[in-house]
């Protein structure tokens, strides 16, 4: 679930969590953003690296680059955990910085990984993996860096391990990009760029858009001329004494609605134009603060969406 | 919205450097725009309006639709025309290219033409900014200081990057720094790939390792990197340093732009705590797109909640408006005005707590119901900021 910041991608990602988990599957939530917060639109506090289950059938953890990489060194190497400190874990590290495509190779490989556990019997352990994407301008060298990494390394084991990375984010049976988007002018540029770019440098098939916070005041013709109508102060005023209240204040706030709705609908015209997966749309919600009540309501907005 | 109007580019017209900070989406860009035009207005100052990553519209209205990087003068005949009267300055937008700025830093600090030469042709190169997390926010604190060395204006206002934590910005100089200077990149960068063999015991399993791993190849191109990076590591150092000094500086005013929504606000909130723990300076605060105070009006939401509640609204005002009104349309018209009825309530909520951010002046501009996109759009909003706005 990738898009630009502040367009709600935690929600979003949170409520797939929530509606595949309700159709029985076991699902890992894994949150790429540092400073994000998946665990909370699922109504538990910060998580770690380890997978913590937050709800029934769902599980949540942070990635860190580093826990990544330590993981990584300590399966295929047998080098202890903890064990920064040493030369060695010092050069990883460095590489891990500093070298194009290598955090980014981390961050793809633990999901990777993941989607690759097997549980003793040898069946998945994890029926979807929902990743909260970092903001966009981190995705696209993400998604792009097992291919660099192929470029790059030439030769070792490693080659070969990011060989079976990039099949799996090339099949779309296995794994598809979401983009979200809000009608408003830059989240509409931005979530098409991605799209364009993400078809154009990377093997990952769009599965889907979410534009989220679309006011849901679409008023018919026929309603907006009962609109005006009621504009008119004469009758305002009579019916105000007689359903009680302003009726010019409603009048006007909602024109005000209409006419935000009539604004983020050109938006949404040139997200549809230019989009070649569908477009579910999420509509706003008056919330206080992002968590599971509102990650519940987004949850059952896409199911009516998505039909 | 209560609370005197503030005229923030007379408060803000005697500095140097002016950031305008926030979370994205918040309309960061579109506000320091608006405070270029403020203060060019009123004061003859040559000001420069230096943006990270402008909307079409706002490029177009600013006439940087090239999209090139060479400054572009906003020409006077059309701020006199949108302002409805000539301006005192002049207005200089320009937009940040983070790969010249990237090279110019490289040709700047590395310590001859062949290392710069060396850097660039690096495979690890291409990519360097793409991995180094922060870069956009180190960017564009070396183009501010790029041009604040170079004295051609009088004012620059920057928008910061659209991150999502906007403290990366406050950190970019140190992180660069710690970055080019690791302890590791030392022990990496001495050995070519005949040293790793002499650098003892110790090391040699590792160097293994690490050539199983990634062949040897790349090994050898990342040391060659790696020796390239260290030479600039003096320079990167002495220019964090001096990047810390601008923004501390007396001249230097930060704007911390937000909405009421709650989670630019929270953003808001801890970048203000931040900025005061950090010891830079807070000027004002921009409050974007305040919904209307009649949306709270008792009387109106007794009225909407009449029309969405009450079976017998549509009998009435079919009755009154002498036609057929069906009790869907009668509804939606109500519940249209109580969504927003229900924001600008818990819009309201947070009000209280701007106090909470800092004694500073604080700016209000109303919700815009369109993009902004022409000249006179933004000198709307200037007024605003001037506190000559409508409310």
């Amino acid at each position: 679930v990738a898009g630009k910041g502040g367009t709600g991608k935690s929600t979003i990602a949170g409520a797939l969590a929530l509606i595949a988990s309700r159709a029985g599957k076991r699902v890992l939530c894994i949150d790429i953003d540092a400073k994000g917060d998946l665990a909370g639109t699922l109504g538990s506090p910060p998580v770690g690296f380890q997978p913590k289950v937050v709800q029934p059938n769902v599980s949540v953890l942070a990635l860190q680059p580093e826990e990544s990489l330590q993981e990584y060194l300590h399966i295929y190497f047998k080098v202890p955990r903890f064990a920064r400190l040493t030369p060695l874990a010092r050069v990883f590290d460095f590489i891990a910085t500093g070298v194009p495509g290598a955090r980014e190779m981390l961050v793809i490989g633990k999901i990777a990984f993941e989607e690759k556990r097997r549980d003793r019997d040898g069946s998945p352990a994890w029926d979807l993996i929902v990743v909260d994407a970092a903001a966009t301008g981190h995705v696209l060298p993400q998604l792009r860096a097992a291919r660099a990494m192929l470029e790059l390394v030439r030769g070792g084991i490693i080659r070969s391990q990011v060989e079976w990375i990039d099949a799996i984010l090339s099949d779309p049976r296995r794994t598809l990009l979401t983009i979200c988007a809000l009608p408003e002018e830059m989240p509409v540029v931005e979530a098409l760029e991605l799209h364009d770019r993400a078809r154009r440098e990377t093997r990952i098939s769009v599965g889907a858009c979410f534009l989220n916070r679309v006011i849901p005041v679409a008023l018919t013709p026929k309603q907006r001329r009962v609109l005006e109508l009621l504009g008119d102060p004469v009758h305002a005023e009579a019916l105000g004494r007689r359903i009680g209240g302003d009726v010019l204040g409603v009048v006007e706030g909602a024109r005000l609605a209409q006419r935000l709705h009539d604004n983020g609908l050109q938006h949404a015209k040139r997200l549809r134009a230019g989009m070649s997966a569908p477009v579910l749309e999420v509509p706003l919600q008056v919330e206080t603060r992002p968590g599971l009540a509102t990650t519940r309501a987004v949850a059952a907005a896409l199911r009516e969406a998505a039909g | 919205m209560n609370g005197e109007a503030v005229d923030l580019a007379a408060r803000l017209d005697d500095r140097e450097v002016i950031i305008c900070a926030g979370s994205g989406g918040v309309g960061k860009t579109t506000i320091s725009a608006a405070l270029g035009i403020a203060i060019v207005a009123s004061h003859a100052k040559r000001v420069l309006v230096l943006t990270v990553d402008p909307a079409r519209r706002l490029a177009t209205a600013l006439g940087l639709e090239s999209m090139g990087i060479e400054p572009v003068t906003v020409p006077k005949a059309r701020l006199k025309r949108a302002l409805g009267a000539a301006p005192k300055g002049e207005l200089v937008a320009a937009m940040l290219d983070m790969k010249s700025t990237w090279d110019r830093l490289v040709e700047r600090l590395a310590p001859d033409r062949q290392a710069a030469e060396r850097i660039f042709r690096n495979p690890f190169y291409q990519g360097m900014s793409d991995a180094f997390a922060g870069s956009h926010e180190y960017m564009a604190m070396e183009a501010l200081h790029e041009l604040h060395t170079a004295h051609e204006y009088d004012v620059l206002i920057i928008d910061t990057p659209p991150s999502r934590n906007a403290l990366d910005f406050l950190e970019a100089p140190t992180r660069l720094s710690d970055f080019v200077g690791a302890r590791l990149l030392s022990w990496l960068a001495g050995p070519t790939r005949v040293g790793f063999r002499a650098m003892g015991f110790a090391a040699q399993p590792f160097m293994r390792m690490a050539d199983r791993l990634l062949g040897s190849d790349m090994l050898e191109d990342l040391s060659v990197f790696v020796r390239d990076l260290q030479g600039l590591y003096g320079g990167v150092q002495r220019q964090a340093r001096e990047v810390y000094r601008l923004l501390r500086a007396p001249g230097t005013a930060f704007v911390v732009v937000t909405t009421l929504e709650p989670a630019p606000f929270a953003e808001a909130e801890f970048f203000c705590s931040k900025l005061h723990e950090f010891s830079m300076p807070l000027r004002a605060l921009v409050v974007n797109r305040v919904l209307p105070e009649h949306l709270r009006d008792t009387g109106a939401v007794a009225a909407a909640t009449a029309m969405v509640e009450n079976g017998k609204a549509a009998a009435v005002i079919s009755e009154e408006l002498g036609q057929k009104v069906g009790a869907e349309a009668v509804r939606h018209i109500g519940d249209a005005f109580l969504l927003l009825s229900r924001l600008a309530e818990r819009d309201s909520r947070q009000v209280g707590r701007l106090g909470g951010l800092g004694r500073v002046p604080v700016a209000r501009l109303p919700l815009i119901d369109h993009d902004i996109s022409d000249l006179e759009g933004l000198s709307l909003m200037a007024a605003g900021l001037r506190g000559q706005g409508p409310e």
